[in-house]
Protein backbone atom coordinates (compact mmCIF):
# COMPACT_ATOMS: atom_id res chain seq x y z
CA UNK A 1 0.00 0.00 0.00
CA UNK A 2 1.24 3.63 -1.21
CA UNK A 3 2.01 6.44 1.41
CA UNK A 4 -1.07 7.84 -0.60
CA UNK A 5 -2.99 4.70 0.34
CA UNK A 6 -2.45 4.35 4.00
CA UNK A 7 -3.27 8.27 4.66
CA UNK A 8 -6.68 7.92 2.76
CA UNK A 9 -7.52 5.10 5.06
CA UNK A 10 -6.42 6.81 8.05
CA UNK A 11 -8.75 9.76 7.27
CA UNK A 12 -11.33 7.98 6.09
CA UNK A 13 -11.40 6.41 9.20
CA UNK A 14 -11.26 9.10 11.35
CA UNK A 15 -13.53 11.36 9.64
CA UNK A 16 -16.60 8.40 8.40
CA UNK A 17 -16.48 9.12 4.84
CA UNK A 18 -15.80 6.77 2.14
CA UNK A 19 -11.98 6.96 0.87
CA UNK A 20 -13.16 6.63 -2.46
CA UNK A 21 -14.48 10.54 -2.36
CA UNK A 22 -10.80 11.49 -0.88
CA UNK A 23 -8.83 13.36 -3.57
CA UNK A 24 -5.32 14.82 -3.85
CA UNK A 25 -7.43 18.21 -4.24
CA UNK A 26 -10.13 17.59 -1.39
CA UNK A 27 -10.17 20.12 1.44
CA UNK A 28 -10.30 19.00 4.91
CA UNK A 29 -14.17 21.14 4.72
CA UNK A 30 -14.64 18.89 1.90
CA UNK A 31 -14.06 15.95 3.52
CA UNK A 32 -16.23 16.98 6.65
CA UNK A 33 -12.62 17.13 8.94
CA UNK A 34 -13.32 19.33 11.80
CA UNK A 35 -10.32 20.64 14.08
CA UNK A 36 -10.35 17.45 16.23
CA UNK A 37 -10.57 14.93 13.36
CA UNK A 38 -7.38 16.84 11.97
CA UNK A 39 -5.55 16.53 15.04
CA UNK A 40 -6.33 12.25 15.05
CA UNK A 41 -5.55 12.22 11.75
CA UNK A 42 -1.98 13.64 12.55
CA UNK A 43 -1.80 11.50 15.62
CA UNK A 44 -2.74 8.38 13.39
CA UNK A 45 -0.12 9.42 11.25
CA UNK A 46 2.74 10.27 13.68
CA UNK A 47 1.94 6.99 14.28
CA UNK A 48 2.09 4.85 11.08
CA UNK A 49 4.86 6.22 9.69
CA UNK A 50 6.89 7.27 13.13
CA UNK A 51 7.34 10.41 12.38
CA UNK A 52 6.75 13.97 14.07
CA UNK A 53 4.87 16.56 12.25
CA UNK A 54 5.21 19.86 13.64
CA UNK A 55 1.87 22.02 14.17
CA UNK A 56 3.73 25.07 11.77
CA UNK A 57 3.83 22.15 9.01
CA UNK A 58 0.55 20.77 9.58
CA UNK A 59 -1.00 24.01 9.68
CA UNK A 60 0.32 25.13 5.66
CA UNK A 61 -1.86 22.11 5.01
CA UNK A 62 -4.45 23.06 2.01
CA UNK A 63 -5.73 19.57 0.80
CA UNK A 64 -5.46 15.99 1.32
CA UNK A 65 -2.48 16.43 -1.37
CA UNK A 66 -0.52 18.48 0.73
CA UNK A 67 -0.47 16.78 3.63
CA UNK A 68 0.59 13.81 1.35
CA UNK A 69 3.02 15.70 0.03
CA UNK A 70 4.40 16.43 3.68
CA UNK A 71 4.43 12.57 5.09
CA UNK A 72 5.98 11.14 1.28
CA UNK A 73 8.36 13.67 1.45
CA UNK A 74 9.46 12.83 5.65
CA UNK A 75 9.31 8.90 4.44
CA UNK A 76 11.57 9.78 1.89
CA UNK A 77 14.27 11.19 3.70
CA UNK A 78 13.72 8.75 6.44
CA UNK A 79 14.68 5.76 3.64
CA UNK A 80 17.76 8.22 2.50
CA UNK A 81 18.85 7.82 6.15
CA UNK B 1 12.16 24.98 49.99
CA UNK B 2 14.40 22.72 48.75
CA UNK B 3 13.04 19.49 46.50
CA UNK B 4 16.64 18.21 45.61
CA UNK B 5 17.06 14.46 45.59
CA UNK B 6 12.64 14.13 44.16
CA UNK B 7 12.06 12.95 41.09
CA UNK B 8 9.12 15.01 39.47
CA UNK B 9 6.91 13.88 36.56
CA UNK B 10 5.26 16.45 34.87
CA UNK B 11 2.73 15.39 31.73
CA UNK B 12 2.63 17.49 28.82
CA UNK B 13 5.61 19.39 30.35
CA UNK B 14 7.46 20.62 27.43
CA UNK B 15 5.90 23.69 27.18
CA UNK B 16 3.33 26.66 28.28
CA UNK B 17 2.58 25.65 31.76
CA UNK B 18 4.13 22.48 32.55
CA UNK B 19 7.74 23.91 30.99
CA UNK B 20 7.41 26.66 33.43
CA UNK B 21 6.20 23.59 36.38
CA UNK B 22 8.83 21.67 35.10
CA UNK B 23 11.76 24.48 35.40
CA UNK B 24 10.60 25.61 38.28
CA UNK B 25 10.62 22.36 40.40
CA UNK B 26 14.14 21.86 38.72
CA UNK B 27 15.27 24.98 40.10
CA UNK B 28 14.39 23.87 43.28
CA UNK B 29 16.92 20.62 42.79
CA UNK B 30 14.18 17.78 41.50
CA UNK B 31 14.92 15.60 38.71
CA UNK B 32 12.30 16.12 35.70
CA UNK B 33 10.97 13.43 33.41
CA UNK B 34 9.29 15.77 30.67
CA UNK B 35 6.37 13.93 29.26
CA UNK B 36 5.35 14.86 25.69
CA UNK B 37 3.08 14.06 22.83
CA UNK B 38 3.21 15.72 19.83
CA UNK B 39 6.13 18.37 20.17
CA UNK B 40 9.44 16.62 20.46
CA UNK B 41 11.63 19.43 19.95
CA UNK B 42 10.43 21.69 22.62
CA UNK B 43 10.34 18.72 25.39
CA UNK B 44 13.95 18.06 24.67
CA UNK B 45 14.63 22.11 24.58
CA UNK B 46 13.53 21.93 27.90
CA UNK B 47 15.14 19.23 29.23
CA UNK B 48 18.21 20.54 28.44
CA UNK B 49 17.55 23.76 29.69
CA UNK B 50 16.82 21.88 32.97
CA UNK B 51 19.70 19.92 33.02
CA UNK B 52 21.65 23.72 32.70
CA UNK B 53 20.14 24.03 36.05
CA UNK B 54 22.39 20.86 37.65
CA UNK B 55 19.72 18.53 37.83
CA UNK B 56 18.95 15.43 35.88
CA UNK B 57 16.20 15.80 32.53
CA UNK B 58 14.40 13.07 30.29
CA UNK B 59 12.16 14.04 27.63
CA UNK B 60 9.36 11.13 27.27
CA UNK B 61 6.67 10.50 24.74
CA UNK B 62 3.32 9.41 25.68
CA UNK B 63 0.01 10.30 24.54
CA UNK B 64 -1.73 10.40 28.27
CA UNK B 65 -5.09 9.97 26.75
CA UNK B 66 -4.08 6.55 25.90
CA UNK B 67 -3.92 3.73 28.63
CA UNK B 68 -1.92 1.89 27.05
CA UNK B 69 0.81 4.65 26.19
CA UNK B 70 0.47 5.41 30.20
CA UNK B 71 1.19 2.45 30.92
CA UNK B 72 4.35 2.26 28.97
CA UNK B 73 5.85 5.28 30.24
CA UNK B 74 5.35 4.15 33.75
CA UNK B 75 6.62 1.08 32.96
CA UNK B 76 9.91 2.83 31.63
CA UNK B 77 9.67 5.40 35.14
CA UNK B 78 9.34 2.20 37.53
CA UNK B 79 12.40 0.35 35.41
CA UNK B 80 14.66 2.84 35.24
CA UNK B 81 13.99 5.04 38.37
CA UNK B 82 12.23 2.63 40.35
CA UNK B 83 10.17 5.38 42.54
CA UNK B 84 8.34 8.87 42.24
CA UNK B 85 8.13 11.49 44.08
CA UNK B 86 5.83 13.96 42.62
CA UNK B 87 3.60 13.56 39.74
CA UNK B 88 1.86 16.67 37.60
CA UNK B 89 -1.03 15.93 35.92
CA UNK B 90 -1.04 19.22 33.09
CA UNK B 91 -1.04 18.09 29.83
CA UNK B 92 -4.68 18.45 28.64
CA UNK B 93 -6.90 19.14 25.49
CA UNK B 94 -9.92 20.37 24.05
CA UNK B 95 -12.36 21.01 21.60
CA UNK B 96 -13.95 24.85 21.55
CA UNK B 97 -17.52 24.22 21.68
CA UNK B 98 -20.91 25.03 23.01
CA UNK B 99 -22.27 22.07 24.87
CA UNK B 100 -24.98 21.75 22.60
CA UNK B 101 -22.62 21.10 19.98
CA UNK B 102 -20.13 18.36 21.98
CA UNK B 103 -20.12 14.92 20.71
CA UNK B 104 -19.00 11.58 21.83
CA UNK B 105 -15.83 12.15 19.81
CA UNK B 106 -14.98 15.61 21.41
CA UNK B 107 -16.52 14.58 24.39
CA UNK B 108 -14.19 11.43 24.63
CA UNK B 109 -11.07 12.67 23.49
CA UNK B 110 -11.49 15.92 26.04
CA UNK B 111 -12.23 13.82 28.91
CA UNK B 112 -9.73 11.00 28.40
CA UNK B 113 -6.76 13.53 28.42
CA UNK B 114 -7.72 16.13 31.28
CA UNK B 115 -9.57 13.69 33.56
CA UNK B 116 -9.21 9.69 32.38
CA UNK B 117 -5.53 10.43 32.35
CA UNK B 118 -5.38 12.10 35.94
CA UNK B 119 -6.71 9.07 37.63
CA UNK B 120 -4.61 6.46 35.81
CA UNK B 121 -1.44 8.48 36.11
CA UNK B 122 -2.32 8.83 40.03
CA UNK B 123 -2.98 5.00 40.22
CA UNK B 124 0.47 4.19 38.84
CA UNK B 125 2.39 7.48 40.39
CA UNK B 126 1.23 6.05 44.00
CA UNK B 127 2.48 2.85 43.17
CA UNK B 128 5.80 4.54 42.56
CA UNK B 129 5.62 6.77 45.57
CA UNK B 130 4.46 3.52 48.48
CA UNK B 131 6.72 4.10 51.34
CA UNK B 132 7.96 7.23 50.78
CA UNK B 133 5.14 9.52 50.31
CA UNK B 134 4.62 12.30 47.71
CA UNK B 135 3.07 15.07 45.91
CA UNK B 136 0.18 15.03 43.37
CA UNK B 137 -0.97 18.29 41.64
CA UNK B 138 -3.01 18.88 38.68
CA UNK B 139 -3.62 21.29 36.50
CA UNK B 140 -7.17 23.02 36.49
CA UNK B 141 -9.44 26.32 35.18
CA UNK B 142 -11.89 28.50 35.85
CA UNK B 143 -13.75 27.30 33.19
CA UNK B 144 -14.82 24.36 36.04
CA UNK B 145 -16.62 26.48 38.66
CA UNK B 146 -17.82 28.98 35.98
CA UNK B 147 -18.90 29.20 32.81
CA UNK B 148 -16.58 30.17 29.86
CA UNK B 149 -17.61 31.05 26.04
CA UNK B 150 -17.23 27.61 23.88
CA UNK B 151 -15.36 25.75 27.07
CA UNK B 152 -18.36 23.42 28.17
CA UNK B 153 -16.16 19.82 27.30
CA UNK B 154 -12.60 21.33 29.09
CA UNK B 155 -14.91 23.18 31.86
CA UNK B 156 -16.61 19.77 32.49
CA UNK B 157 -13.35 17.79 32.58
CA UNK B 158 -11.99 20.27 34.76
CA UNK B 159 -14.19 19.54 37.43
CA UNK B 160 -13.87 16.09 36.85
CA UNK B 161 -10.40 16.40 37.66
CA UNK B 162 -10.95 18.59 40.59
CA UNK B 163 -13.45 16.35 41.82
CA UNK B 164 -10.50 13.40 41.44
CA UNK B 165 -8.26 15.58 43.27
CA UNK B 166 -10.75 15.33 46.33
CA UNK B 167 -11.11 11.48 46.27
CA UNK B 168 -7.38 10.93 45.97
CA UNK B 169 -6.38 13.47 48.54
CA UNK B 170 -8.60 11.55 51.14
CA UNK B 171 -7.59 7.58 49.56
CA UNK B 172 -4.06 8.51 49.32
CA UNK B 173 -3.77 10.48 52.67
CA UNK B 174 -2.92 7.25 54.95
CA UNK B 175 -0.05 6.80 52.54
CA UNK B 176 1.71 10.28 52.66
CA UNK B 177 0.54 11.23 49.18
CA UNK B 178 -0.43 14.95 49.53
CA UNK B 179 -3.19 15.52 46.44
CA UNK B 180 -4.02 19.05 45.03
CA UNK B 181 -4.94 21.05 42.27
CA UNK B 182 -4.19 24.78 40.90
CA UNK B 183 -6.34 26.39 39.04
CA UNK B 184 -5.26 29.35 36.62
CA UNK B 185 -7.48 31.75 34.80
CA UNK B 186 -6.42 32.30 31.41
CA UNK B 187 -2.87 32.13 30.99
CA UNK B 188 -0.52 33.38 28.51
CA UNK B 189 0.82 30.33 26.79
CA UNK B 190 0.40 29.35 23.09
CA UNK B 191 -2.53 26.86 24.00
CA UNK B 192 -3.84 30.61 24.74
CA UNK B 193 -3.12 31.90 21.33
CA UNK B 194 -5.40 29.38 19.68
CA UNK B 195 -8.11 30.90 22.01
CA UNK B 196 -7.59 34.23 21.04
CA UNK B 197 -8.04 33.28 17.28
CA UNK B 198 -11.05 31.22 17.97
CA UNK B 199 -12.87 33.94 19.37
CA UNK B 200 -12.79 32.06 22.78
CA UNK B 201 -11.16 34.44 24.80
CA UNK B 202 -10.87 38.45 25.03
CA UNK B 203 -7.73 40.60 26.19
CA UNK B 204 -8.62 39.71 29.64
CA UNK B 205 -5.82 41.96 31.03
CA UNK B 206 -8.90 44.81 30.85
CA UNK B 207 -10.67 42.36 33.59
CA UNK B 208 -7.59 41.07 35.91
CA UNK B 209 -7.73 43.26 39.06
CA UNK B 210 -3.92 42.37 39.59
CA UNK B 211 -3.53 44.19 36.67
CA UNK B 212 -2.04 41.90 33.87
CA UNK B 213 -2.52 38.12 33.01
CA UNK B 214 -1.60 35.12 34.29
CA UNK B 215 2.00 33.63 33.03
CA UNK B 216 3.04 30.22 33.33
CA UNK B 217 5.34 31.03 36.03
CA UNK B 218 2.78 32.23 38.24
CA UNK B 219 1.02 28.77 38.33
CA UNK B 220 4.57 26.88 38.63
CA UNK B 221 4.81 28.90 41.75
CA UNK B 222 2.31 27.75 43.13
CA UNK B 223 2.59 24.29 42.15
CA UNK B 224 6.26 24.52 43.45
CA UNK B 225 4.62 25.57 46.98
CA UNK B 226 1.92 22.25 47.07
CA UNK B 227 5.37 20.07 46.52
CA UNK B 228 6.84 21.36 49.20
CA UNK B 229 6.89 20.11 52.82
CA UNK B 230 5.78 23.74 53.75
CA UNK B 231 2.16 22.68 52.26
CA UNK B 232 1.66 19.05 54.06
CA UNK B 233 -1.15 20.04 55.66
CA UNK B 234 -2.95 21.62 52.47
CA UNK B 235 -4.94 18.31 51.08
CA UNK B 236 -7.75 18.06 48.29
CA UNK B 237 -7.66 21.82 47.62
CA UNK B 238 -7.88 23.78 44.08
CA UNK B 239 -5.90 26.62 44.81
CA UNK B 240 -7.21 29.92 42.20
CA UNK B 241 -4.89 31.76 40.47
CA UNK B 242 -6.24 34.47 38.42
CA UNK B 243 -4.77 38.02 39.60
CA UNK B 244 -8.36 37.95 41.75
CA UNK B 245 -10.71 37.81 38.65
CA UNK B 246 -12.83 35.41 39.86
CA UNK B 247 -13.73 37.17 43.17
CA UNK B 248 -14.09 40.70 41.85
CA UNK B 249 -16.28 39.64 38.80
CA UNK B 250 -19.08 41.95 40.17
CA UNK B 251 -16.73 45.16 40.76
CA UNK B 252 -15.33 44.28 37.24
CA UNK B 253 -19.14 44.57 35.30
CA UNK B 254 -18.57 47.15 32.33
CA UNK B 255 -15.05 47.28 32.31
CA UNK B 256 -14.29 45.41 29.57
CA UNK B 257 -16.15 47.78 26.75
CA UNK B 258 -14.16 50.69 28.68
Amino acid sequence: MTVEEQIREIVARITHVDKNIITRESTFKEIKADSLDIVQALVAVEEAFEIEIPDEEAQKFQNFGDFVSYVESRVAQGEKV
Amino acid sequence: MSLEGRLALVTGGGRGIGRAIALKLASQGADIIVNFFRHREKAEQTAKDIEALGVKAEAIRANVGEPAKIDEMFDMIGNKFGRLDILINNAASGVGRPAMDVDVKAWEWTMDINARACLLCAQRAAKLMEGRGGKIVSISSLGSPFVLPNYAIVGVSKAALEALTRYLAIELAPQGICVNAVAASAVETEALKFYFKEGLVKDKRQVTPAGRMVIPGDVANVVAFLCSEEAFMIRGQTVVVDGGTSVGLFTLVGKESE
